[in-house]
């Protein structure tokens, strides 16, 4: 909060506006609003300025006005001891008093002592209770998610986490906005060049305008460019505090209730935060499954173009036989086939992700049956290709980041144009150029692509699939953190022989 | 030269792959009828003496890294000198251009039999220089993670020989050393050919964090090397008989046609094209080593040198259009690296060795 004021002041500074002018400027606008009051028993006549839409009415009925006017209230300093509210300021800044008015404070001025101003803090908090997670809904664990507010936020994490070394810094960002943002880490943990990494970029930040984690997203991320999110985002409390005490750095942006995480990887990407409340055996075939379904959405439709289009000798001919047979009447290629189902499926993701949730249940119902049945009854696509497709786009519904599932939809379209190029050819060449651009990307100057590469076997125990615990007694090598070991691993390793 | 920051360098365990890579290439798909022809069935025994022969050759090498100041750029400057230091350098840069040309016209040369006659080799390899463009710019750490998944993924291929095994009669290898030696030996020179590429080595060096422990890594990747070409060999003996093998030019693909899933039959086409991703490394390790040398005797951006690169190759290649073309570009570049391997190199050893003696007496 200080440093937050600290900056407003500095860039004040240069301008220097008066009260005077301030106060004409505030005056335009219609919810802005003066009173004017005598205290009955000194005869101090004072008034009150503020932002009627900003403040809660009730705290100056109840607690301001009530003490005011029939105390013993004399001068600005008696304020401390009649007002029954912990954040009251007195300050002769005339600087100040645009940012206080506009953050739900209430300026009270007198007469008496002039070019001195009160701050009472009114601010009206409006927004909603904490909910359930959404976007990252598990059957087990906790139900909570994040929401707008950014207080609200740090203490779902700080009751999370409640040791000394959470650090919470904080930085405004939007020369209009001036939105709040939160850089939290573990000290004593997190390595220092990665928190010094987002300080610094958060610091050369400059755009306008701040409303959602995700413009911080794309203004820090290593590669702006490339399609893959380089930095996690979750509304999960007890996920964000759970990569903190990996030695992760969150970011959290008021006004947002999504949480950026970061260093990152690809592979996380397809970790839910479900797979921690499960079995391993469990969770780690669950992760399996997701790694099966995302290379299936992606590969299905180009493989079915190249393998019709070249390679027919590749299909053994009772399968030959099925696929010919619903091919028969279709007049196009199965480049067209594919493009032509691969959209109808976008235009209904669009269009049920646009509209109200009861009528896009409805065009999905629409869509799913009505289209698909007809298109193959026209004899315009094939059954085959249809169960492909709408497989595929089930397939990548289960990406539990939505960021990463968007990805992965587009991706399949520069396979499905090279797979009518080159056929397979063209799918391995596709893929050379994904795999090179992974590669290349960072998070945070951390290899996007570890732990498969650079490989590190160790950091495998938390990759595809998920170790016990008890084998999980190092944080991410990739992180540098300060303290690499959780707990000691001796403890999980007694066991006893037969009998014993 | 500059000193490589931490931040771009390699882990010494990424040698093994690099190593590795290069060494794997077009020729798998087709090195048994070239030891078959002189040894017969005993050519897996060439295989693995032309492989021994790499592992002292990777001995004179690091050893010439050690003496020679970290690179071949800086042995050829304390072995002859600023100008004919120089006119070496020019020599490995045109070396690994021809290499880059070789290994990539015999990739297409192999989809245009196999797959697309009509393939455009021209369009073809604008693409395929562009996408080993992309890798080399991202560094030595990128093209060493190619080499890595170009091992790793298509290492799935290696089992799909175990379909051939009923077919195959492995007494064929019987009995064991019934050709002479020279005939051996003509054999295992022909095999070397195929193993060139780790000279790379010499240039990667300075990349790698502890170079100097990094040797034993190096070693087992030239280990792995022949123990796949031997496992190969030994396994295409089995398959064909002697004549059948004077006769196929891709003994590898002529025996992945008999493998078949329930999915899928004719497994050559994947094959040839999860192939890309062994080409891939070898394309961009030559073409980096090629750019690299440039970017040391030179004042030209390595980004440029490479455009420059990879104009040459593209333009050399469309000149290329038949198979007795290829097959010239194949023994040339081969017979040119086995010179500069076998003989250039030990040479240059013992001259660096030499001047730093007399250096030090002057």
């Amino acid at each position: 909060m200080f440093s937050f004021f600290k900056n407003k002041n500095t860039d004040q500074n240069k301008k220097k506006p008066s009260y005077e002018s301030i106060k004409t400027a505030l005056e335009k606008s219609a919810d802005y609003k003066q009173a004017f009051y005598q205290n009955q028993f000194t005869g101090v006549k004072f008034s009150l300025h503020f932002f009627t839409t900003l403040i809660d009415g009730k705290i100056i009925q109840e607690d301001v006005l009530p003490s005011l006017l029939s105390k013993d209230f004399n001068d600005l300093e008696d304020l401390k001891t009649l007002v029954p509210i912990v954040d009251i300021q007195v300050s002769d800044d005339e600087s100040v008093i645009e940012q206080k008015l506009l953050n739900g404070y209430t300026m009270l001025t007198m007469d008496k002592s002039h070019r001195k101003f009160a701050f009472i803090a009114t601010k009206n908090e409006m927004g909603r209770k904490v909910s359930q997670p959404e976007v990252e809904f598990s059957v087990v664990g906790p139900k909570e998610a994040f929401v707008e507010s950014l207080s609200d936020n740090l203490n779902l994490l700080r009751k999370r986490i409640p040791v000394k070394e959470f650090t919470v810094e904080e930085v405004t960002v939007g020369t209009i906005t001036h939105t709040r943002i939160a850089l939290l880490y573990l000290d004593g943990l997190a390595d220092e060049a990665n928190v010094n990494t987002v300080r610094q970029r958060l610091k050369d930040v400059d755009f306008d305008q701040v409303m959602d984690s995700s413009f911080i997203e794309q203004l820090i991320s290593d590669n702006s460019l490339s399609p893959f999110p380089q930095l996690l985002d979750s509304e999960r409390p007890d996920r964000v505090a759970s990569v903190l005490v990996e030695g992760k750095i969150a970011i959290l942006v008021d006004g947002s209730p999504h949480a950026l995480i970061g260093p990152t990887t690809l592979v996380e990407f397809f970790n839910a935060y479900e797979d921690y409340f499960l079995n391993f055996i469990v969770a780690s075939f669950f992760r399996l499954v997701r790694v099966f379904a995302v290379s299936f959405s992606i590969l299905i439709t180009p493989l079915y173009v190249a393998a019709l289009t070249y390679h027919y000798e590749l299909i053994p001919k009772d399968l030959m036989a099925t696929l010919v047979t619903s091919r028969q009447e279709i007049p196009l290629p199965p480049i067209l086939e594919a493009l032509f189902l691969e959209l109808t499926i976008e235009l209904l993701r669009e269009a049920g992700a646009r509209l109200p949730t009861k009528v896009g249940q409805t065009i999905g119902i629409v869509g799913g049956i009505v289209i698909g049945t007809a298109s193959v009854e026209a004899g315009l696509t094939s059954n085959v290709l249809l169960i492909l497709v709408a497989l595929a786009a089930l397939a990548s519904f289960t990406t539990p980041v939505y960021r990463m599932g968007n990805t992965i939809r587009i991706l399949r379209f520069p396979f499905l144009l090279f797979a009518q190029l080159w056929g397979l050819l063209g799918i391995v060449f596709c893929f050379c150029f994904l795999m090179g651009h992974l590669m290349r990307l960072t998070s945070l100057g951390r290899p996007f692509l570890e732990p498969l590469y650079p490989p590190r076997l160790k950091d495998l125990k938390d990759a595809l699939i998920r170790f016990p615990f008890y084998k999980q007694s190092n944080r991410p090598g990739f992180l540098r953190t300060k303290k690499s070991v959780r707990f000691s691993p001796r403890e999980g390793k007694k066991k006893l022989d037969i009998d014993e | 030269m500059q000193p490589i920051p931490e931040s771009r360098k390699i882990s010494p365990f990424l040698v093994f792959f690099l190593i590795h890579a290069i060494q794997v290439g077009a020729g798998v798909l087709g090195f048994q009828r070239i030891i078959a022809k002189n040894a017969g069935y005993d050519g897996w025994i060439s295989v693995i003496l032309a492989g021994i022969t790499t592992h002292i050759l990777m001995m004179i090498m690091y050893l010439l890294l050690d003496k020679g100041g970290g690179d071949l750029v800086s042995a050829h400057r304390i072995a002859f000198g600023k100008w004919l230091g120089k006119a070496a350098d020019f020599l490995f840069v045109l070396y690994f251009t021809l290499l880059v040309v070789t290994i990539l016209r015999t990739y297409i040369e192999v989809v245009q039999v196999w797959m697309y006659p009509r393939l455009s080799t021209f369009y073809f390899a604008l693409a395929f220089m562009i996408l080993a463009y992309y890798i080399v710019s991202g560094g030595v750490r990128n093209i060493a993670g190619v080499a890595f998944f170009g091992t790793v993924l298509p290492s799935y291929l290696l089992l799909t020989f175990a379909f051939t095994f009923p077919f195959s009669d492995f007494r064929n290898i019987l009995p064991v050393f019934d050709h002479s030696l020279k005939d051996m030996l003509i054999a295992t020179k022909n095999m070397s050919l195929t193993f060139l590429g780790y000279e790379s080595i010499l240039l990667l060096y300075p990349f790698i964090k502890n170079a100097k422990k990094s040797q034993k890594h190096a070693q087992w990747g030239l280990f792995t090397t022949t123990t796949v070409y031997v496992i190969i060999a030994i396994i295409s003996f089995a398959f064909f008989s002697e004549k059948q093998l004077a006769k196929t030019v891709w003994a590898t693909l002529s025996m992945w046609k008999i493998v078949e899933m329930p999915f899928v039959e004719r497994f050559e086409y994947i094959g040839i094209a999860n192939w890309c991703l062994v080409i891939l490394p070898n394309v961009c390790i030559a073409l980096w080593c090629a750019s690299r040398i440039m970017k040391r005797i030179t004042p030209i951006n390595q980004r440029h040198s490479i455009w420059i690169l990879s104009v040459i190759v593209i333009g050399t290649l469309s000149f290329l259009t038949n198979r007795k073309q290829v097959d010239m570009l194949n023994t040339l570049s081969g017979e040119i690296g086995f010179y500069l391997n076998y003989v250039y190199i030990p040479i240059l050893l013992l001259v660096v060795i030499i001047m730093k003696k007399v250096r030090k007496k002057v």
